[in-house]
This record gives structure tokens, sequence and C-alpha cells, in this order.
């Protein structure tokens, strides 16, 4: 089997804040990762760490089992925690520019912006500028740019956030098709019902990755009925 | 390749629908050069000047009426202390000025029509001394003509009664020179000719070349800057880092997108100047395109660069104090020369100095290609060391690949 992501002893410090300390972290193809943990936990450093998008100040990162190169970004979805949209400029031609960057052109192109937008639910909206668009429909249109070239490794700062529950049961349909493609993916969120849709979670709290594993195994392991319950008796344990 | 087009792709579209910013970029330089022209462009106006004592002076005519209003002293320093006039002439012996002196270029346009007038005071006087010279003479000349009179009866005298002795005086009498005829000094006058430009060029004319440079860099700064910025803010710049986009074909997406409108607000912007403002311009408009063409590319490269610095639309406006106003000074606007050294030094980094040197050696000396290429080479370095640094320093934003 082989690791999408292999990301080995990170450490991170801003300024003498220690955000990462010593996070090792493998995800094996396939596979949807949820990367969960209290808000400050470090979540969206460690993904832009493994994107390369942050240095860590030590430990070494793999994408598709080697360093980072541009190449590698071809294969690759990345969605941020904001939303990262061209206000000025309508839904369509958003999805158009990510896709031309991406290197599609022509039919293809069009064809795959028109594919995304229904995914996400957008494909009616496409020509409406995205300054109109509503929180939950720019997260939509975030995601879809996140898809447009139907990369191999999908990392998802909070897709989901915002959205109500009919459409988050769409989008963790979407991402369950995207698995049974082949597709790999990091997922960090906050909600705990969509924890139990991932197939392995990772705790992280205060920069410490304190325990993974698939949902059920971890509240056998720990005797606890759900999954953040994990996070009191660690914490309990520590004190 | 593709990617590069994508990029100036998207930045075209965004500058297109987004009105204000487009209205911005080609509008306002037109309408800030239309104030500066109607500021600096107009005739200069006329001073308004009083005499007194003008009855009793020979010099009134110096002082006509047109431009001189007759005035008796006590009305005269009134209205020069409530300001309705700039000065005033006291026609007594000597001739005096009394100025309002408040405002420096008022007095200057006073003192300017007052020395004019003074001129032909100096005339009235050399005139008046060559009549008494005349009179004098003339009075002279009759005395002598009385005493030639006087000299014939004594000659005919001597002639009938001692004609030996009269032959003896004629011939020890010196030979009678002819005076030579009395020259006209030649009128002096100063006649002007211009190397370059003419007697009508005025402060808008020789300010033009400065003006465009300073509003053509400060807008595409702004907008260049900001768009940019934005691109950090809103978080794409960290999707385009997650893609397979390269460094350079980034920033220069970005330069080749605003160089379209950049293009086109060079042209309209100095289409304007010389048709509709009629700024004078004995060059060619293309020279003058190409200048400022090239400068708003320094102006891109250098707001982007600048952008990278500020975490906000307000931090990237506080650059506008540091980068823009000292160029406004530096430019050429005002003389530089009387400065310290190292100031002068300063004034040759800045754009827009070798903007207005070669936007006036093309408008106003007319040197044409050999007048502008070193400035407009300059001006190319810039961008490019702007831009080189530009993709170097957006590397620090994808430190892996
Ligand atoms: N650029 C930065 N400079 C300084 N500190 C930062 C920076 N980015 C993140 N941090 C700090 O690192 C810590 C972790 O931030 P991070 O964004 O990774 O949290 P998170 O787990 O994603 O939180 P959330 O669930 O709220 O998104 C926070 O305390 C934050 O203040
Ligand atoms: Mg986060």
């Amino acid at each position: 089997m082989s690791h999408p992501i292999k990301g080995e002893h990170l450490y991170k410090k801003f300024k003498k804040q220690v955000v990462l300390d010593d996070v090792s972290l493998t995800l094996n193809e396939g596979e949807i990762y949820g990367l969960i943990g209290p808000s400050g936990a470090g979540k969206t450093t460690l993904v832009r760490i493994l994107l390369g998008l942050e240095k860590a100040d030590s430990g070494d990162v793999e994408l598709f089992e080697q360093r980072p190169t541009l190449d590698a970004f071809r294969s690759l979805g990345y969605m941020a925690q904001s939303d990262a949209l061209y206000n000025e400029l309508t839904a369509y031609q958003n999805l158009e520019f990510f896709a031309s960057i991406q290197g599609l052109h022509g039919n293809r192109k069009r064809q795959r912006i028109m594919e995304v937008a229904e995914s996400v639910g957008l494909e009616k909206e496409m020509k409406k500028g995205v300054a109109q668009f509503s929180g939950g429909m720019r997260r939509r249109l975030s995601l879809a740019a996140a898809l447009i070239h139907e990369p191999r490794l999908y990392l998802l700062d909070e897709p989901t956030v915002g959205l109500d529950p009919l459409i988050r049961r769409d989008i963790w349909t979407l991402f369950r098709f995207l698995r049974s493609k082949g597709a790999t993916m990091i997922v960090t969120t906050h909600v705990m019902d969509e924890v139990a849709k991932c197939d392995r979670v990772g705790l992280l709290s205060d920069g410490h990755l304190i325990a993974e594993g698939a949902p059920k195994e971890l509240t056998e392991r720990y005797g606890v009925a759900t999954v953040e319950d994990v996070f009191l008796v660690k914490e309990g344990a520590a004190k | 390749m593709s990617n590069l087009f994508a990029m100036a792709r998207r930045i075209i579209r965004q500058i297109l629908r987004d009105r204000r910013t487009l209205a911005l970029l080609i509008m306002a330089p037109l309408l800030i050069l239309t104030l500066v022209w109607f500021i600096f462009g107009a005739k200069t106006s006329e001073p308004n000047l009083a005499v007194i004592n003008a009855q009793s002076s020979d010099f009134a005519s110096a002082f006509p009426t047109s431009q001189y209003t007759r005035m008796s002293p006590l009305e005269a320093h009134q209205a020069l202390a409530d300001k309705k006039i700039d000065a005033y002439v006291d026609l007594s012996t000597p001739v005096n000025v009394h100025l309002e002196g408040s405002d420096p270029s008022r007095n200057g346009l006073a003192m300017n029509r007052i020395q004019k007038s003074m001129q032909k005071v100096q005339q009235i006087n050399v005139t008046k001394m060559s009549n008494q010279l005349k009179s004098i003479i003339q009075t002279q000349q009759k005395a002598i003509q009385g005493q030639q009179q006087v000299m014939k009866k004594m000659m005919a005298a001597l002639h009938l009664y001692a004609p030996g002795t009269l032959a003896q005086i004629q011939k020890q009498a010196p030979k009678q020179t002819r005076p030579a005829a009395m020259q006209t000094p030649e009128k002096v006058s100063l006649d002007l000719s211009y190397l370059h430009g003419n007697n009508s060029l005025n402060t808008f004319d020789a300010f033009g070349p400065a003006m465009v440079g300073i509003f053509v860099f400060l807008f595409i700064f702004m907008i260049g800057g900001v768009s940019f910025l934005r691109e950090r803010t809103t978080g794409t710049l960290d999707r385009l880092m997650a893609s397979p986009i390269k460094n350079y074909q980034i920033i220069w997406g970005y330069m080749i997108g605003f160089g379209l409108f950049v293009i086109v607000q060079s042209f309209i912007l100095t289409c304007y100047l010389v048709y509709v403002l009629n700024i004078y311009n004995v060059g060619s408009l293309f020279d003058v395109l190409m200048i400022v063409f090239i400068l708003s590319f320094s102006a891109l490269s250098l707001s982007i660069l600048l952008s990278t610095a500020a975490k906000n639309e307000l931090q990237m406006f506080q650059f506008i104090p540091l980068v823009i106003v000292p160029q406004v000074f530096l430019s050429g606007l005002f003389p530089i020369d009387t400065l310290p050294k190292w100031v002068q030094v300063i004034g040759d980094l800045m754009p827009i100095h070798y903007s207005t040197e070669a936007l006036r050696n093309i408008m106003i000396r007319g040197t044409g290609f050999a007048g502008w290429w070193l400035d407009g080479l300059v001006l190319v370095l810039f961008s490019v060391v702007f831009i080189t640094i530009n993709i170097i320093a957006i590397r620090r934003s994808r430190p892996l690949a």
C-alpha cells in the first residue's frame, strides 16, 4: 500500500508558541482521514505544512512518497479554511480560472466545470457573481475548485463548516464516491457526526497527536461512547 | 505558457467586472490632470495696480490708466490694506513702490509689470535729457550765428581799412573742419530667442511631463498593489501556491493582465493631454506613449513588491506618503540642483525622475529617441529588478517546492 502523505516528526513554532510538537502522520491510499481537535490545536497549520505552504521548523514531509515538487500539485486538491475565491468574478469564471491553471482546457474543461458544479449543487448559480454568494455557497464553490482537476489526494480544511445538514450529507456522499474511485483525503472538522464517517481519525490537541485510529477502534480502546470523549479521557489522564 | 495567459485573462476579467477600479484607472488621471491644467495652464492673471501723485509727474505716460488705477494716496493705502490692489506706485520723486506682499506669486506679477513701466520711465528720462541737450545746442548755435554775423561785419571793415592784416589773419587761421554729424545711438532693446519651447509655454506645459508621471504612477501603484495584496489576504495566493503554476507565471501574469489596461490608459491619457488639453508637444505621440507605458510597468512591479510587506489595504496606502510624495518633490517638478548631494542621489533612485526627464526631452526639447532611450532603459531596468525580487519573494510562500 502506498502512502500519499507522510509527515514525520513535524515541529512548528510561531514566535514563542509551539503549535506542532513532534507530529507524525501517514495517510494510506484510498482512505478518508479525519483530523479533529479543538480550535487552535494546530489543524490548519499541520495541513499547510503537509502541503508545503508553510515550512516546518524540523521534520520531513513526503507527498506521493517523494520530496514535494511542483508536479505533486497536479494530483492534489487543496481547500483552505478561508474561501479563497475571486469576488469580482462569477462562479463560472472562478472555476474556469482554477481549471486553467491546473492544465485543463477546451471541452474537457467545460465538462469538468459543469460536473463539479453539479456535485456541489451550484449548477444553477454559475453565472452569479461570487460577491453575491451566501457563505455556504462560497464554501461549496471553494470545494468545487479543489475538485476540478480530479486529484488523487485531497486536503480539505473544514470543508463543511457553515453548511446545512442536507448539503453536508450530500458532500459526504461525494467524498465516499471519490474514495471509491481511489482518492485519498484528509479532512479537518469540528462536527462529531462526520468523525464516524472517516476511515481513520487523528486527535490533535495542543500540537500533539494524542490518539489515532478508526473511530470504532478508538471508542473501544478508551471505553467511551463517542470519539470526542477520548479528548476528555486523555486530558483527565494528563492532569 | 497557458498558465500565464490564464492568469492574465483572469486579471483582465476582474478589472473589467469591477467598474469602479476601471474608472479609477482610466478616468481619475484624466480628471486630475484637467484640474491641474486649469490651475497651472490658465494664462497668468493680471496684477491689480494703482499709481498716486500721477498728475504732477512727467512719468504718468509710463503708467497707462488701463493698467494702473489713478488713486489718491489715502485711497491707495486703504486699497492695499484691503488687498484690492497688489501694489501702488508713488510717482513723487524719487518714484517708490508699495507692495501688499503676502503672496509671493502676486508680488512677482506686480513687480514684473512695474519693472516694465520703470523701463518706460527711463526712456522718458532719456528723451527729456536729449531734449534739454538739443535746446542747449540750439541756443549755442544761435549765439555762434550772432558772432559770425559780427565777424563778417568785422571782416568787411578790415577788408576796407586794413587788407594786409586780413590776409595775415586768414593765413594763420586754423583750417575749418566740418563737425562730424551727430549719430543717434541705436535703439537698445532685447530680442528673445528660445532654443526650446516659445514664449507661450505656460506652467502646465512645463509641469505636464512630471504630472503625467506622478498620476500614472500613483493610480497604477494603488490598484496594482491592492489587487495583489487581496490575492494574499483572501487566500487565493495560497491556492495558487498549491497548484502547479510557476512563480514567474504569477508575476508575469499580473504584468500582462494589467499591461493591457496600462496600454489603454497610457493611450487615452496621452491623447487627452496632447489633443484636448493641448499641452506643448513637439515630439512624437508614440515616444510619449512609450515612456508612460514603461513607467506604468515600474509602478506596477514596485507596487506588487511593496504589497508583500503590507498586511491589509490600509498598510498598502501607507506606502503612498513614503513612495509617491518624495517622488513628487524630487521628480523634477521643482529644481533640485541646489539640494544636498544625498538628496539628489535619492532622487536618482526614483522612477518618476526618469520619466519626467524623458518626457521633457520628448515634448519640449523635441529630441526624439536619442533624448529618451537612456531614461527609458533605466525605467525598464527598474521594472526588471522589481519583477525579479517579486519572483524571489513569492518563493517564500512556497518553501518546499
Ligand atoms: N501565521 C501565524 N502566525 C502566528 N501564529 C499562528 C499563525 N498561524 C497560526 N498560528 C497560531 O497557531 C495555533 C494553531 O492555529 P491553527 O490555525 O493551526 O489552528 P486550528 O486547529 O486550525 O484552529 P481552528 O479549528 O480554529 O481552525 C493558533 O494558536 C494560532 O494562533
Ligand atoms: Mg483551522
